[in-house]
């Protein structure tokens, strides 16, 4: 059975024709969000992570059907000057890169529920994302400077950029 | 030596950032299966269920009939035209990309089927019905070393390596390869020494992981193949195409894309194969996208058993050292043998060792084949030879470290497989790590059930020799420059590195250089991406194609401006004369020199490494590699008494990298070797069952995440140049992992008062060796 889902994407309304079994991670790569990515299959690597009005999810578990009129953020549909990608590029926190996108979307997801995370705390929130290449010092470093900046330019809790 | 003793450059030594670091950050790289490609059809694989079977029949009538089917693909339709030329492989060519007379391994594709999209063809893939007739099937290295099935029924060495050439034909064993050291007698003087210790050491299989799956699309093109793929080696990949399919080489692209992670997972031959096979005899473009479960049966890390033995005087001298290897190399040698033999040279450690012997050998068992993995076989015989030098330093009452220290070898010794060491300064890295950690300081204890302890280990692995990089390097008269290599960035940074390289030659600035992904229609021959040898093999190509246009700028100038050529520099600003000051800018002395805007100025060049083969009784060389790597690692941690688990409170990794072209993607080579070095320490290990992989899913196979990192890691540089590398560099992916496995466990030793001889040291093994140290009264 195939149906249309009307999800809004990186705060553009799509119009998509998809079958009850095609998953999200396929239909957004197929509308060249490839920021996007298979890993695993099973939701246990985190490469596929899209934000769906903010919350983190694993698009290859997902069935794109259930996200008519979703709110779906991909990293690659950042703002261009998105706090959290300045402070990943400049922490050089990124060796491959193939996983970094979805790191950068869980650490959106967690500055907005915690603006100021302890190490623990970033380490919990991230514990599902791999990262092969064992970048996870930069990273770590990454979102603590993100958190520093949001706490000295007064951002309020929940906003993104 | 110290950083700021090197003369300061314009842009070796500098902390650049990644040419696409933001464009990783933002999800906007685009890898091999996002780049845009000509509409391919999809292929799905049936694999063997049987670890060893004979094939009696592949029935694909009902898979044919099925709706999206286009066409079915067996591996005997495949032989029927392509013969013996279906066999390939780096070292032996024993591989076929579909099986044809009988499968070898659980998994073993069989048949591929090609149609419209993924779903339909993994639904007609099922119903493909193979009848099998069972072999004995050999899952163990020593039950193939001693038994009477044999996976092979004749070795088939390939034509790249002429050593291994006697071994045509060779049947009924599953040993394809053996090599052996002899250097002095180490029978005779273990018997008189004054400690010995000795043990039985095995590494389990793991697999890479790349979080990339591999990919490969493979399209005819009038009279050519065309392939894009996830591959480290396009060189080779080309040259394997060309014989399989026996065309000439421009008749064979391959184009690369970054790569998201390899590890030595995509190198040599993976999917491209079967999917250039497929494409070239059923004349229609087609994509092969593996799943995670699939990717688990393409390569894995050589499970490896290790029988070995090391003794001292009572001066403390290493008298003797001995090291029996066996690597199950799988189903298919891939580039077994050469791991063991280059990990074998290595087996008895860095150390001045008076009489060593070795024998390493690599074994067919029905398994997927192993490949090379980040180390290339060293972190399995560096697992026995640190845990052995721990146990002696042990037996002697001293501290491991300083006898580590005193016996490790020195700039100028000669090791025991006949080179000389140079540009490997294992002293400074273990003083490094050891300062880091604070060894020398005493160890307070922990509280309650914990127990903590300190480790040490150092590594030391031969760069691959002899190999090969080329370099074309284009100016543009605009003054940026274009860079054609065939070196595959997949993390490492070389991208940057050789930018980096180029730069400083020319005098440009960061962003100046771009490097164009390999493609071998455009880019040169570059032996493979592996085994860290791109900084020091293409860094050298590129330094002298770099200098090569920096020659030609400067005759260039000298006749504009009418001086000589030795009057004439080049500098950030332009060619300047030394005796006018006159300057030129590279813009302008290329626009004179051509009469035209955006025209191009190349040169080239190539870098070759040679090697002395191995003697044949001894298996001693003068010249065995271009160069060492050197490391070491220390670690301090707790282990949880109660549950087995430890707990990493500090590890310091260091490495000799001769000269850090960029410190930051050295330190991030160090730390991220490190980290998956802790896996393999504490929990990574691919599980078989009767030939099958029982844990080959994320779900179940265990990776290192943000949680396993230790409270504080500290990646050290040492630097001592080396004679020829490009500005004394040499390369770092693989140094760190080396010592990290036993590092950990010597410290779990010093914890707990338990040596390890199995890896991974999981919470259960650490929990039912504590229960039988207690039952038994404390024996290691």
């Amino acid at each position: 059975m195939s149906a249309t889902i009307e999800p809004t994407v990186n705060g553009v309304r799509r119009r998509l024709t998809v079958e009850d079994d095609d998953l999200l991670l396929d239909v957004l790569r197929q509308i060249g969000r490839t920021s996007v990515r298979e890993g695993c299959g099973v939701g246990a690597c985190g490469a596929c992570t899209v934000l769906v009005s903010g919350r983190s999810v694993s698009s290859c578990l997902a069935r794109a059907i259930r996200y008519d009129q979703a709110e779906i953020t991909t990293a690659d549909g950042l703002p261009e000057d998105d706090d959290v990608i300045e402070a990943f590029v400049e922490a050089g926190a990124m060796q491959c890169g193939y996983c970094i996108p979805g790191f950068v979307l869980m650490s959106h997801e967690l500055l907005a529920e915690n603006p100021q995370p302890s190490r623990e705390e970033i380490a919990d929130h991230l514990e599902g994302n791999i990262c092969r290449c064992g970048t996870y010092p930069e990273i770590l470093a990454a979102i603590e400077s993100a958190a520093r900046r949001r706490s000295q330019s007064g951002v309020p809790i929940g906003e993104t950029t | 030596m110290p950083e700021d003793s090197f003369e300061t450059g314009v842009a070796v030594g500098e902390r650049w950032a990644r040419t696409d670091g933001r464009a990783k950050v933002r999800g906007e790289l685009l890898y091999a299966a996002d780049q845009p490609a000509r509409p391919c059809l999809d292929v799905a694989i049936h694999r063997s269920t049987w670890p060893h079977a004979r094939l009696v029949s592949v029935d694909t009538t009902d898979a044919r009939a099925m709706d999206g089917v286009v066409a079915v693909v067996t591996g005997a339709d495949l032989h029927a035209v392509l013969g013996e030329r279906m066999l390939t492989g780096p070292a032996f060519a024993d591989q076929p990309c579909l099986a044809y007379d009988k499968v070898r391994y659980v998994g073993e594709p069989i048949a591929a089927v090609i149609g419209y999209g993924p779903a339909a063809v993994r639904r007609a893939a099922e119903e493909i019905d193979v009848a099998y007739a069972d072999l004995e099937p050999i899952h163990d290295v020593d039950a193939a070393i001693a038994g009477t099935a044999f996976v092979h029924d004749e070795l088939r060495p390939s034509a790249v390596f002429g050593d291994l050439r006697h071994l045509r034909g060779k049947k009924d064993t599953n040993v394809n390869y053996e090599y052996t050291l002899r250097h002095g007698n180490s029978g005779a003087a273990a018997e008189t020494a004054a400690h010995t210790t000795s043990g039985d050491f095995w590494c389990p299989p793991t697999h890479h992981v790349p979080i990339e799956l591999p990919f490969t699309a493979a399209w005819p093109e009038g009279d050519r193949i065309e392939v894009l793929s996830t591959t480290q080696t396009p060189s080779y990949v080309r040259q394997t195409l060309a014989d399989l399919l026996d065309l000439p080489l421009n008749r064979v692209r391959v184009r690369c894309a970054p790569l998201g992670g390899s590890f030595g997972a995509k190198m040599y031959d993976r999917l491209e194969p079967l999917a250039a096979a497929l494409a070239w005899t059923q004349r229609t473009a087609v994509r092969i996208a593996v799943t995670r479960e699939e990717a688990f049966l393409l390569t894995t890390r050589h499970g490896a058993a290790v029988t070995g033995s090391m003794a001292s005087d009572e001066a403390g001298d290493i008298v003797a050292a001995e090291a029996d290897v066996r690597y199950d190399t799988g189903a298919y040698a891939d580039v077994g043998p050469r791991i063991t033999a280059k990990s074998g040279m290595i087996a008895n450690g860095p150390y001045r060792i008076a009489n060593a012997t070795v024998r390493s050998r690599c074994v067919y068992t029905n398994k997927p084949s192993a490949g090379p993995f980040r180390g290339f076989g060293v972190p399995q015989v560096t697992w026995a030879h640190e845990s052995l030098i721990d146990e002696l330093a042990r037996a002697r009452d001293e501290d491991p470290a300083a006898f580590r220290r005193r016996n490790l070898l020195r700039e100028g010794d000669v090791a025991v497989m006949g080179t000389t060491m140079h540009s490997a300064d294992f002293i400074s890295c273990l003083d490094a790590v050891t300062g880091a950690v604070g060894w020398d300081a005493p160890l307070e204890p922990a509280a309650g059930r914990l127990r903590r302890g300190r480790g040490v280990a150092v590594g030391i692995k031969a760069v691959l020799t002899p190999t090969i990089s080329n370099a074309t390097l284009q100016l543009n008269q605009d003054g940026s420059a274009t860079l054609l290599i065939s070196t595959v960035d997949m993390g490492q940074g070389s991208d940057t590195i050789m930018a980096q390289i180029a730069a400083e030659v020319l005098c440009l600035g960061e962003g100046q250089v771009r490097v164009v992904t390999a493609d071998t229609d455009v880019t040169p021959y570059d032996t493979i991406t592996a085994g860290s040898r791109s900084t020091y093999h293409t860094g050298n190509a590129v330094r002298l194609a770099a200098e090569k246009m920096r020659d030609r700028l400067i005759g260039l100038a000298a006749g504009r401006l009418s001086v000589e050529t030795t009057d004439i520099k080049l500098t950030s600003d332009g060619v300047v004369s030394t005796q006018t000051q006159e300057t030129l800018t590279v813009p302008d002395l290329l626009l004179g020199h051509f009469g035209a805007r955006g025209t191009t100025l190349t040169t080239e060049a190539d870098f070759a490494t040679s090697w002395a083969p191995y003697d044949k009784e001894t298996g001693r060389s003068p010249q065995v590699t271009e160069h060492w790597f050197a490391g070491a690692a220390a670690v301090q941690l707790i282990v949880d008494t109660a549950t087995g688990r430890v707990h990493i409170e500090h590890l310091a990794v260091a490495g000799d990298v001769g000269r850090a072209i960029n410190p930051a993607l050295v330190e991030q080579q160090l730390t991220g070797a490190a980290v998956m070095g802790i896996g393999h320490a504490l929990f990574d290990e691919l599980v078989f069952d009767e030939g099958q992989i029982t844990n080959g899913t994320l779900l179940d196979y265990q990776l290192p995440s943000i949680k396993d990192m230790p409270d504080r890691i500290t990646p050290i540089v040492i630097q001592s140049p080396h004679r020829s590398g490009p500005f004394g560099a040499k390369g770092v992916g693989e140094t760190a992992i080396i010592p990290l496995a036993p590092a950990i466990s010597n410290a779990v030793r010093d914890a707990i008062g338990i040596r390890f001889t199995r890896l991974p040291l999981t919470p259960e093994r650490i929990i039912t060796a504590l229960a039988e140290q207690h039952t038994e009264g404390g024996t290691a």
